[in-house]
């Protein structure tokens, strides 16, 4: 029989506090196979890890238990611990008695006896246990970058200027995302465009960074450090080796649509650019509004363009790459401005959201950059700016904070007396909320310069005339008051990019409630995702702004270059086992995997486990119907008898 | 289709005309509403009181009285409906047994099953459909702007009511344009009416409901229709005082429209019990 050692951590009072572990300790003493039980104040620190060390070796153990806090925080700590001591460190356990017992129980007595029973098992667990050694895996020392924005920019940069290729990939035609719409930045108000362009610049001409704009990701398979991605590219009707981006074409083109890019406020062709410092520098042509593409009579780009570039037969492609590595950048949307209906959101012309303002206040905006409102053009002379639009409400919008509004509104509101110096700026918030350099005092300076806060809720927004009326209220005076205002700027919410939300979805990475992608840890591991070789950069993990995104960025691509610096790649070893005996190749196994990790072999009718894929989460052992899959020590045995011992 | 109808004190009285052309355009569409046999007064404004069970009492016995017959009750004022439904949320509240008991205790119908209060407006929308409505149409109102003013109380609190979005229901301007209308986007249409406050600040009420029917003119309403006898009454009352009646805006009940456009005979309309007569206005649009 397996000679199993118990440690009883108290954690301070965190486990001691409620489990009464003198009394514990005596108990696990009487479990089978246990024939030593320590308890020790902080089983994680040095001493504590010594003291396992030393009584491995004393008591000759052969497999040990670690009663204390989730496996998630310390497992690898006490493995590597067993480890140094001579023991495989798939003979150590975690029996977690902290968040699943002496957080959430009251009672001491009920505590301590859950405690015991939840020992009890992981012993028993333990003696099933076999050695197992960590899996090595090839790695592909390539980076996909997906989304081309200020964080895809940038972590391609990083991962590209160290030397490694990357796979930039982009839906837009051009890159750049949505801080190329911006005009000037808060707090130091230095335009937008001059301080992107170098970026977009550097990594169009990258040697290292392969740009597939116009494209979209389609699928990842395979596992960390080998994946494969298929990529489609959509037709984009011009060839991008000839066009010279001369530009005469969007002269030309008899076409006009609403430009997204300009949030709608303008028109453009149907074959366009999004903006002139566009990189790549070509046109495409939107084939919906096409009319050569929609079967009319045209043909007008063909004839004019000098190069001979236009292609209208061009057909979407898919282009398939190998990398070791993924950025997730794949952004933010604003919240959908007709989901604001009691502001007027998308029935109001001049009701806009936070992006259309910027695209007003840019010298390539609609209006050169002269402030003017949408339905008549005329210059506003009241503007209410409206905080917390769709942000913290968790009953008709989302429950969190979008954090950038503030700092955006204030740089709004501000830009705003700068451009109209008889205007008037009045912004409705809840609380202004400037925790970032330089920010608070970036407000101040907005309030100083005659921007009027105005404390309290909008409720409703509503047109009159040619005047839109703000119903809000002051709390600070305790009045219910009304705006007459000629244009009204919303802060919408920041929403994640819903073609990233459906990509992670595809790619089983997991999100959070709002569709934001959620990091490994909150605290300590905030660039990696819990599948191994994603990392996140960007909005799409949730809001924040250009600093923090490229300090992120470059944080997702330290990381990938960490991973690229180790020679070779380690798997868990606890990964599922197929017993050929008594496997019929139904295939249920191959229908329930999430990481496509099991497949039946058509020649011998057998299912076969690809190791490096799988995750060992269990699920292909639960639904074989004949039995024949276990996961390594995680046996079906083991497990009943897991079980069966529970007192 | 047979259903259970409650209609009210105020479909007795003043409003006769949302409850007969209720009834006549239900057979029309083919359901028959069979009236709750001696049904007493919701209790007009739902108590909130938490300490005032009795006031609970009216609407329970209600249900009570319903669920002996059936498990859906119809309703077509909005306060009825609003009444009904937060009355039966109250009482199916968990943790609520012990005032339900007591709630109970003064009742004398025992409940039987749990009864779903519905609007007539669910019905037309989800029993009976847009599709099947639009079949029976034989007068298309063609180039009618029709506003659909919903005031408070058949959406709030959305928790219990739930049955349309609160801040924009569309299930009437869905209804509007089933028949061939056009329904106009207003930004008051769920705004105050001024409600009871017509008893005792009559000037207030009179501000209210001018600034819903000023809106809906504003967007080009030629008409207003509404669900509550209420509303109904404040937006007429303070059009007739407010100003001349070239510029005034009919107030009809939708059943009204329902029946303009299913080609129910004038006399089964109702119209000469609005106070603004709609009729020079509908002929003028070749609708009578």
């Amino acid at each position: 029989m397996k000679r199993v050692g118990v440690f009883i951590c108290h954690c301070g009072i965190n486990i001691a506090g409620v489990v009464k572990v003198p009394e514990l300790k005596e108990r696990v003493k009487n479990i089978d196979g246990v024939v030593s039980c320590v308890d020790y104040v902080y089983c994680c620190s040095d001493p504590g890890q010594k003291l396992i060390q030393d009584t491995i070796k004393a008591e000759q153990l052969e497999g040990v238990v670690v009663a204390c806090c989730s496996p998630s925080l310390h497992e690898a700590t006490f493995r590597k611990a067993c480890e140094e001591a001579g023991l495989n460190r798939y003979l150590c356990e975690i029996a977690n008695i902290r968040e699943q017992c002496s957080w959430v129980t009251a009672d001491r007595d009920a505590a301590t006896s859950k405690a015991e029973g939840i020992i009890a098992t992981i012993v028993e667990k333990v003696r099933h246990n076999q050695p197992l050694e960590r899996v090595r895996v090839p790695m592909v020392k390539r980076c996909l970058v997906v989304g081309a924005g200020i964080a895809g920019i940038q972590a391609a940069l990083d991962v590209a200027n160290a030397g490694y290729e990357v796979v930039l990939v982009e839906k837009e035609p051009s890159i750049g995302g949505h801080m190329a719409q911006l005009s000037e930045t808060f707090p130091t108000l230095d335009c937008s465009q001059c301080i992107l362009t170098p970026r977009t610049v550097e990594a169009g001409r990258h040697p290292k960074i392969k740009l597939l704009t116009y494209s979209e990701v389609v699928d990842i398979t395979g596992f960390v450090g080998n994946f494969r991605v298929k990529i489609r590219q959509k037709p984009r009707y011009v060839d991008i080796e000839k066009c010279t981006g001369c530009g005469i074409c969007l002269e030309k083109c008899p076409v006009r649509v609403d430009a997204v890019f300009d949030r709608n406020l303008t028109r453009r062709r149907a074959i366009y650019r999004l903006f002139p410092q566009a990189v790549p520098n070509k046109v495409v042509i939107d084939a919906d509004s096409c009319r050569q593409l929609q079967g009319k009579k045209c043909g007008v780009c063909a004839k004019v363009c000098p190069a001979d570039a236009i292609r209208y037969d061009d057909q979407e492609r898919f282009i398939e790459e190998e990398v070791g590595a993924i950025v997730l950048a794949t952004g933010y949307e604003l919240f959908d401005l007709s989901r604001l209906g009691y502001y007027g959101g998308g029935a109001v012309p001049d009701v806009i959201d936070g992006l259309a303002f910027e695209r007003i206040l840019s010298a390539s905006g609609p209006f050169g950059g002269e402030v003017r409102r949408p339905s008549d053009g005329k210059v506003p002379k009241r503007v209410v700016f409206v905080q917390c639009a769709g942000s913290r409400d968790s009953t008709q919008g989302v429950p969190y904070c979008s954090k950038i509004c503030c700092m955006y509104t204030a740089k709004h509101a501000l830009l705003y007396k700068h451009r109209v110096h008889d205007g008037e700026a009045i912004v409705c918030y809840i609380d202004v909320r400037t925790p970032g350099k330089g920010f608070e005092e970036f407000y101040r300076r907005a309030t100083d310069e005659g921007v009027k806060y105005l404390r309290g809720k909008v409720s409703k927004i509503f047109r009159q005339g040619d005047k839109v009326v703000v119903w809000a209220a002051d709390t600070l005076a305790g009045k219910k008051i009304e705006i007459e205002a000629d244009m009204v700027v919303l802060a919408t919410a920041v929403v994640p990019n819903p073609a990233g939300v459906a990509l992670a979805r595809k790619l089983k990475v997991a999100l959070d409630s709002n569709g934001f992608q959620t990091e490994a840890h909150p605290k300590l591991k905030p660039v990696e995702t819990l599948t191994a070789g994603f990392f996140l950069a960007g909005c799409g993990q949730g809001p924040k702004d250009i600093p923090e995104t490229v300090a992120q960025a470059s944080a997702a691509a330290a990381k990938v270059l960490s991973m690229f610096g180790t020679t070779e790649l380690f798997h868990e070893p606890v990964v599922a086992e197929v017993d050929e005996e008594v496997c019929v190749g139904c295939g249920n196994c191959q229908r329930t995997c999430a990481y496509e990790a099991v497949k039946v072999d058509p020649q011998r009718g057998k299912a076969v486990v690809q190791t490096a894929m799988c995750e060992g989460c269990g699920a292909c052992a639960v639904s074989c119907p004949s039995g024949a899959i276990n996961l390594k020590n995680w046996t079906k045995e083991a497990l009943g008898r897991m079980v069966d011992v529970w007192r | 289709m047979r259903l259970l109808y409650y209609p009210g004190c105020t479909l007795y009285s003043k409003a006769k005309n949302l409850d007969l052309c209720g009834r006549r355009t239900a057979e029309r569409l083919g359901v028959t509403l069979d009236e709750l046999p001696s049904w007493n007064c919701c209790g007009a404004i739902f108590n909130t009181g938490s300490d005032d069970l009795a006031g609970q009492v009216g609407p329970v016995r209600v249900l009570a009285k319903a669920s002996q017959l059936g498990d859906k009750l119809v309703t077509l004022c909005a306060a009825c409906y609003n009444v009904l439904k937060r009355a039966r949320a109250r009482l199916n509240a968990p943790g609520n047994e012990l005032e339900r008991q007591r709630i109970m205790e003064f009742v004398d119908e025992k409940m039987e099953r749990d009864v779903k209060v519905v609007h007539y407006l669910e019905v037309l929308k989800q029993d009976i459909g847009w599709e099947a409505i639009r079949s029976r149409v034989v007068k298309p109102l063609q180039g009618l702007n029709v506003a659909s003013y919903y005031g408070c109380l058949m959406v709030r609190p959305r928790e219990v009511l739930s049955f349309d979005d609160p801040e924009n229901p569309m299930v009437m301007d869905e209804l509007v344009a089933t028949l061939g209308g056009e329904p106009v986007r207003f930004e008051f249409k769920t705004e105050c009416c001024g409600g009871y406050l017509v008893v005792n600040r009559r000037e207030v009420a009179q501000d209210c409901s001018m600034r819903v029917v000023d809106n809906a003119r504003n967007w080009g309403a030629e008409l207003i229709v509404t669900t509550c006898p209420l509303c109904q009454y404040n937006l007429e009352i303070a059009q007739k005082r407010g100003r001349a009646e070239a510029q005034n805006v009919p107030v009809l009940y939708f059943t009204q429209l329902l029946g303009l456009a299913l080609g129910l005979p004038q006399e089964e309309l109702g119209f000469e019990d609005n106070k603004l007569d709609p009729v020079g206005f509908l002929k003028e649009k070749g609708l009578l």
